[in-house]
């Protein structure tokens, strides 16, 4: 089994080569990852063609999350307060460093040893676990696939299903190698297995991290949407809560949250309602509850106008499910923590072109991505105006070559006499290629698959200047 | 300036000047159809099994009680968790073979570990989905949802609601009130997972059996 650290993960360009992709050398992985994606986008597809109202609801939660993020100042206020009233501890992080500085404070002030922590995408930006065991705390993923990728020293391959890529056998030897228990591939014995040995450590728990999927301005409350009854372990266990939310996820009111709760069960699982629906009200007599406000590049996405709506996806993956190329080269070749087509728009502004702005190159804009978002983010426009943004700003997209290339090309097509010229020198420069020993190792991925054009014996505009004259029309 | 102002003044500096507007209107999620109790807990009993749960409607209390002494011997609980809730007490005392204990308001979590079951009453039933919703207002309550490996549901048929919108008028004002603490708990199902090759598999957390009874006309 191949381990990912996170410091391993490379975020120069999305790893598409798959020499870099570790998650394709999976033996399984690529197969078992594509035909499951398939099979849910299809399932979530047919739940959601069954509800005659899918399509308002889509504009509804579009018009939601849009007077969200054009009021999110306003509504952080008003949910750190009434958060407040409620008895909670608010903190807010510019970025992921203040936020693990708040957490490793509320350790040292709890005295906490051990964390058990349910899924949380904003936890993964943090690389929470990696922080917390570098002060000797032990924080162990409670979600199952979390908690696979956690023991196989992976990164997550899916937001919704991270251990996508394993096999149940592969399964079967991770708890073997890391739990010492027999092997075995049956899917009950493995769930038995983890059941097991996580039980222990909700018990012993000195602290519970979360994530959140809405925060709710007008009530202060958190809703935390699920189906293994983790997080619901994991938040009233231990005497001390910390979720950590990611500043774009409050909306408005309590009054529109049916409305995101039937459209992220469908889009996400292809259930109608998620197995345990969290609403949580402030700290429970007895406990401590931090809630911790993170930015973390989020402000930069509110910068540029054309890539707003990016902050009003609820992390279902459903887009990751439709994709064609996230099926076939799964999640660690994204880079970073969200994988997929909403990765590509969002990871660049929270992390910076420089490192990212490959990203939204890695699709075929083929618009499966935009069909099915249940908040009708428009992801292939975005896309197209990232790939607009990559090319005009320092970005791995502009490396000296490429640039010399397309200043070339925009030389040659500057002027009749000068388009002449080139295709002269295309036409001497392609009937010589065939004679080179090796592909030129810049277009190796195009020319492998590909045989060069053959040469036709004269050009369109020579044939045009013999033969032209009886397809014009006659005037008059 | 702290974090929190820096926050804000990069969302109103990249926002730029914005125009005040009221929020969007509350969208109808499910229309309401006005349909009677039986057809309301025929559809529980369907969207409950569908997702693996039981359903058992019983016309009295008489007869839940039958049947959940029935269930005990069955599943060989012997210790169980009772929410200090009246329907649920009404339900769980005095069954023959199962030693029934109160939830305390914030128990160590390993003190409720060996229970076998809990037993807990719905505020609500979501007919169109096979969901409960659950008022936990004390750590003991949360825990008393999740961790035994079964739990038994019981609310009068009164509770019965079309759909999560329908309950969600009559959960609005108690989720406002100042003073709550505490969880909504909205449970449709045993706990499952899917996460090794999509495979489902119940309770792979919390509950892996999930009953709940239903009573009344």
């Amino acid at each position: 089994m191949t381990a990912v650290h996170s410091q391993q993960v490379s975020l120069r360009g999305a790893a598409f080569w798959k020499a870099e992709n570790k998650g394709l050398a999976e033996p399984h992985g690529s197969k078992a990852l594509g035909e499951s994606a398939e099979r849910s986008s299809k399932h979530n597809r047919q739940i959601a063609m069954a509800i005659p109202y899918w399509e308002e609801w889509r504009e509804a939660a579009h018009q939601i999350k849009r007077y969200a993020i054009f009021h999110l100042d306003d509504l952080l206020v008003q949910f750190e307060k009434n958060l407040t009233a409620r008895g909670c501890i608010v903190l807010w992080a510019k970025d992921a460093e203040e936020a693990n500085q708040h957490l490793l404070n509320i350790v040292k002030k709890h005295n906490v040893k051990t964390v058990v922590k349910s899924k949380s995408m904003v936890s993964e930006e943090m690389e929470v676990n990696h922080v917390l065991a570098s002060v000797g705390v032990k924080a162990l993923e409670t979600d199952l696939g979390e908690y696979l990728v956690q023991l196989a020293g992976q990164r997550p391959t899916h937001i919704v299903t991270p251990a996508l890529h394993l096999s149940a056998s592969d399964v079967g030897r991770l708890f073997a190698e890391k739990l010492g228990e027999p092997f075995t591939s049956e899917h009950e014995k493995l769930t038995d297995i983890a059941r097991r040995h996580l039980r222990e450590e909700y018990l012993r728990a000195d602290m519970g991290i979360s994530g959140c999927n809405f925060g709710l301005a007008d009530t202060g409350a958190i809703c935390i949407v699920e189906n293994e009854g983790n997080a619901g372990l994991s938040i009233s266990a231990p005497p001390v809560h910390v979720a950590l939310i990611g500043i774009e996820k409050v909306i408005p009111s309590i009054d529109y949250l049916p409305q995101f709760l039937n459209l992220l069960a469908r889009s996400g699982t292809g259930q109608k309602l998620t197995t345990y629906t969290h609403i949580i009200h402030g700290a429970t007599p007895g406990r401590t509850f931090y809630v911790i406000l993170i930015d973390n590049g989020r402000t930069n996405v509110l910068k540029d106008p054309a890539a707003r709506t990016a902050l009003f996806c609820i992390r279902c993956g459903a887009c990751l499910n439709a994709c064609p190329v996230y099926r076939r080269v799964g999640g660690w070749a994204y880079g970073w923590v969200y994988p997929g087509p909403i990765g590509s728009i969002l990871t660049p502004h929270l992390v910076g072109f420089d490192q990212a702005g490959k990203l939204p190159f890695a699709s075929s804009l083929c618009g499966a991505c935009g069909e099915v978002c249940p908040v009708k983010i428009d992801i292939p426009h975005q896309l197209v105006h990232l790939r607009h943004r990559a090319v005009n700003t320092k970005s791995p997209v502009r490396s000296p070559l490429e640039r010399l290339i397309w200043n070339a090309w925009s030389w040659a097509m500057g002027g009749p006499l000068r388009y002449r010229l080139t295709m002269g020198f295309v036409r001497i420069g392609v009937r010589l290629a065939k004679f080179l020993p090796f592909h030129p190792a810049q277009l190796g991925a195009w020319t492998r698959g590909r045989d060069l054009p053959l040469v036709p014996p004269t050009t369109f505009r020579s044939w045009w200047r013999r033969y032209g004259k009886r397809f014009q029309q006659p005037s008059g | 300036m702290n974090s929190r102002e820096i926050i804000l003044q990069r969302i109103r500096d990249n926002l730029g000047p914005r125009t005040p507007e009221a929020p969007p209107p509350v969208p109808t999620v499910w229309p309401r159809t006005q349909v009677d109790r039986g057809t309301l807990a025929r559809r529980f009993v369907e969207e409950l099994q569908a997702v693996h749960g039981e359903a058992i409607l019983c016309p009295s209390w008489d007869a839940a009680r039958q049947d959940f002494q029935r269930l005990v011997r069955d599943a060989g609980w012997k210790q169980g968790l009772v929410l200090d809730r009246p329907e649920a007490w009404r339900l769980a005392s005095d069954i023959s073979d199962l030693e029934v204990h109160r939830v305390p308001e914030d128990p160590p979590p390993r003190d409720i570990e060996p229970m076998a079951v809990s037993v807990l009453q719905a505020d609500w039933l979501l007919a169109d989905t096979g969901s409960s919703v659950i008022i936990c207002n004390y750590p003991g309550e949360r825990l008393a949802c999740y961790l035994p490996p079964a739990c038994v549901i019981v609310a009068t048929a009164d509770k019965l609601r079309e759909h999560l919108p329908a309950a969600w008028e009559e959960m609005v004002p108690l989720a406002r009130q100042p003073e709550r603490r505490g969880e909504f708990v909205i449970i449709t199902g045993p706990s499952r997972t899917a996460d090794i090759e999509k495979i489902l598999i119940l309770g792979v957390h919390g509950p892996k059996r999930l009953v709940v009874y239903v009573i009344g006309e």
